[in-house]
């Protein structure tokens, strides 16, 4: 019982350290459009591990993630202007503290209640944060902000690294080893059950949410300064949270690397649709259907399918035997 | 007069959104899954009729039947798909469920995205010009048409549900599934049947919404919050109170749009529904939660 | 002092009087069994003694303590457990995991250790490291009381825990419960097996129609008349 575990234990610390090693070395070796690349890897895949964070740990669906990373540029932007002249890094806090607030504003009223409550709270925020973006002038209306030009793809990548490395850190931490992470999964699964053992719920979901609301808004704010140019369709569109959705379920809902696979294989699926296809609506239906098959057909997501993953005898021993008369896939 | 006009135009709306989130609310009481692609059917239903206009040479709202009997087969396709992730063993049905039909919602706009981009559409119909001046008031007969519409199809909706065999099944799953099931229910195929009706009856009231409104793709999650609005108000399974909440939803956007912007509709709607949610934590609908 | 002391708790819903007033106390150490037929409060009263449910009146106070009113949590944190009619589990966690849950708002010292030590009790090695949604029925609730036992509550209520539970796993749960009690543990349990309430129960409470009945030991109760008529349904003459 414990041997396999081991073996499975060093074989995926050598596979982070590989990858730890390339990420810090990239720098030096890959040329400017993988560079760039790689850091818009490294946004999604941050993006998808703050939205795992609400939806595959706490259990609530999220569709206002974006609202966040909004939040996190406009809040960069718009104190980086001539006028006010921050240092860029004294901006970062200043996004995740105002998402953070906004998040507890949403999430207090919402997350007592059902999850069909929150994700329509959470939609209609991300609505409203663009109707307010698009209409008043301390954010450019449509028109949109112009950051100071810092051209330097390697210092961003770095930012990006350090953020969304950071932000892996501080959940698997948080998550998958500390008290933290147990009530989060106790509340998701049983809520009644959690409050019985002493688990204060409406306080462990918020948590979790603000958590979540946090990681965008810093993401956000490095994106703004690295692009230079943000607009409302540009930093709050709907279509960067149906992305995330479908980053998160192809991934994995709910396990600590899934953001990792789904977010990778996405992105990169996405340039090569651009690539092929140009830039098209066509895209939305391919995402919307991506989500529909994910749901139906792989509800644990690629990782699952990872050799020797609890997930995957999980669906084997459970979903197997009904198999013939639901799914006959996975 | 001119508050009056205000109010009396609103709730001509108002009777399209209860019609609406009468659907919505039950079909979300049988599947246990709200839809979250409502705001999609409402926006679908109003282009069927703008692609009846543009290549038909007939009003398009003669054709209401059609729309209707078109998205009930389209319902009726995707019920079981719904029923059958809510239903099933893997971890967090509920959280599947909604993610289910926020991919239908998805694949709705993009598709009409790509149909026909982001510009602006309305249904034109013969009425689009008519109005009617009731002592000093005018009523615009697209309106008037609307509110007719939505009063047969409630009434019709209301009819089946309470005076239909296949209502009293639909009453008794949105009850208890288990109950339903035992007394021999066919809890599958009764989900199928409302989410087809509820389907049709929404992409129906869309297209005379069209007529009313200008539509683009993008409006959908506009409408899904509307008809969450009204279903939150109203509480679950309560007629009358869908009645109530959806005719005050069409004053109060009546009211923002003239005394103040038609800009603000969403962010109002959306401050109430906060509001309230904050005021009575545990909602109207004492179902116990699930997701 | 009391280990539970309910005084006059009334709970109405709607119309229906689910609670008329219910006074009765518990004494450290004791085992007193809940019994009364169906609809008549037995889990409303449960509920309203661990905070699912807010009382319309009364008072609830543990170990002196007046907890009436408070959050589901506060009370569990000030010493009571509870399992669930049906058995309500992290079923997406595994058996040890459940265990630790118990622990996250109480003594996370030597979690693993006492996590250990509740499995081996409840004999659930060969389970320990399955998802808890994979368990028998049984071994759902023998989970289900580890997990209350990891809290090391004063007062634990039990409801119908040996319900469909195979006679072997029904002695290993009620020896559990016995030297719990002799460790110090109160318990009240609702309980429809009149043989098992008999087995281990000090006192019993009859419940109909959301008032208390009857009170006494299982002699006294079950040679009562009123008590036979309430609860077996047999008119005794």
């Amino acid at each position: 019982m414990s041997a396999p575990i081991r073996r499975r234990k060093t074989s995926s610390l050598i596979v982070l350290g590989i990858v730890a090693l390339a990420l810090l070395t990239m720098p030096f070796w890959a040329g400017s459009y993988n560079l760039r690349l790689a850091t818009n890897v490294l946004l999604w895949v941050g993006l998808a591990l703050s939205w795992n964070v609400v939806c595959g740990y706490a259990g609530y669906i999220s569709f206002g993630h974006i609202a966040f990373f909004g939040i996190g540029a406009y809040v960069t932007a718009i104190l980086m202007q001539p006028g006010v002249g921050w240092n860029f890094f004294a901006t970062l806090p200043v996004g995740a503290v105002v998402a953070a607030v906004i998040a507890l504003a949403v999430g207090f009223p919402t997350l007592r209640l059902r999850g069909a409550y929150f994700a329509i709270a959470t939609w209609a925020m991300a609505e409203g944060v663009r109707e307010l973006a698009t209409v008043a002038s301390i954010t450019g209306g449509s028109g949109g902000l112009v950051l100071p030009v810092k051209s330097d793809d390697t210092f961003f990548y770095w930012c990006m690294l350090a953020a969304t490395a950071g932000a892996y850190l501080v959940c698997f931490l948080l998550l998958e080893r500390s008290r933290f992470g147990y009530k989060v999964k106790a509340v998701r699964d049983n809520e009644p059950a959690a409050r019985a053992q002493g688990i204060n719920a409406n306080l462990v979901k918020n948590q979790a949410f603000i958590l979540s609301a946090v990681i965008p808004a810093v993401l956000g704010g490095i994106n703004a300064y690295w692009i230079t140019f943000i607009n409302p369709d540009s930093s709050l569109n709907t279509i960067l949270t149906d992305q995330l959705v479908v980053m998160v379920l192809v991934g994995g809902l709910g396990h600590i690397w899934g953001p990792v696979i789904g977010g990778t294989v996405l992105y990169l699926a996405q340039q090569q649709f651009v690539v092929l296809f140009g830039d098209s609506t066509a895209y939305i239906v391919l995402v919307g259907a991506l989500v529909v098959l994910v749901v139906l057909f792989l509800p644990d997501g690629l990782v699952s399918l990872l050799p020797g993953s609890r997930r995957l005898n999980l669906i084997r021993r459970f979903i197997r035997p009904r198999a013939t008369t639901t799914t006959g896939s996975s | 007069m001119e508050l009056f006009a205000s109010i009396v135009g609103g709730l001509l709306i108002g009777g399209l959104y209860v019609a609406i989130s009468l659907g919505f609310s039950v079909a979300f009481g049988v599947l246990d899954v709200v839809d979250l692609a409502v705001g999609m059917w409402v926006v679908m239903g109003a282009y069927a009729a703008v692609v009846v206009q543009d290549w038909l040479d007939v009003d398009p709202l003669l054709l209401l039947p059609l729309y209707f009997l078109f998205f009930a087969l389209v319902g009726a396709v995707l019920a079981p798909l719904i029923y059958r992730v809510r239903n099933n063993r893997y971890a967090m049905p509920a959280l599947m469920g909604l993610a289910l039909t926020f991919g239908f919602a998805t694949i709705f706009r993009g598709s009409l995205l790509t149909g026909f981009g982001y510009t602006p559409r309305t249904v034109r119909t013969g009425l689009a010009n008519t109005s009617w001046n009731i002592f000093g008031l005018v009523l615009p007969a697209e309106r008037v048409a609307g509110f007719l519409t939505a009063a047969v199809l409630t009434l019709a909706f209301a009819w089946f549900l309470y005076f239909t065999r296949s209502g009293l099944a639909v009453r008794a799953v949105a009850q208890s599934k288990e109950n339903a099931g035992l007394m021999g229910v066919d809890v599958k195929r009764t989900s199928t049947l409302i989410y087809a009706l509820y389907t049709g009856l929404t992409a129906m009231c869309g297209a005379v919404m069209g007529a009313i409104y200008a539509m683009t793709p993008e409006l959908g999650p506009r409408y899904t919050l509307f008809a969450f609005f009204v279903v939150v108000l109203a509480g679950l399974g309560s007629i009358w109170g869908v009645l109530v909440t959806g005719l005050l939803l069409g004053v109060l956007q009546s009211l923002v749009s003239t005394f103040w912007s038609a800009d603000y509709t969403l962010l109002v709607v959306f401050l109430s529904l906060f509001v309230v949610l904050l005021l009575l934590p545990n909602g109207i609908g004492n179902r116990r939660s699930v997701a | 002092m009391d280990a539970l002391a309910i005084e006059d708790v009334r709970k109405s819903f709607g119309g229906v009087q689910a609670l008329q007033g219910i006074t009765f106390s518990v004494a450290p150490q004791e085992i007193v069994g809940v019994i009364g037929p169906n609809g008549s409060g037995k889990s409303t009263l449960f509920n309203v003694l661990t905070g699912a449910l807010k009382p319309d009146s009364g008072r609830v106070l543990l170990n002196g303590k007046d907890i009436t009113r408070w959050p589901a949590y506060r009370i569990a944190r000030s010493g009571l457990g509870r399992t669930f009619q049906i058995p309500a589990l992290f079923e997406n966690m595994t058996v040890l995991e459940n265990l630790l849950t118990a622990s996250v708002e109480h003594n996370w010292d030597g979690v693993h250790e006492r996590a250990s030590a509740v499995i081996e009790l409840l004999e659930l090695q060969r389970v320990a490291a399955e998802p808890a949604r994979s368990l028998s029925g049984g071994q759902q609730r023998l989970l289900e009381l580890g997990r209350v036992l990891m809290r090391e509550p004063d007062l634990v209520l039990l409801d119908e825990v040996a319900a469909g539970v195979h006679p072997n796993l029904r002695k290993l749960m009620l020896d559990v419960i016995r030297a719990k009690r002799e460790a110090g543990t109160t318990f009240l349990v609702i309980e429809h097996d009149m043989e098992l309430t008999g087995e281990i129960c000090d006192r019993i409470i009859v419940m109909d129609a959301g008032e208390v009945v009857a009170k006494g030991t299982f002699e006294e109760i079950s040679s009562d008349a009123h008590v036979m008529e309430a609860y077996l349904g047999v008119s005794v003459e």
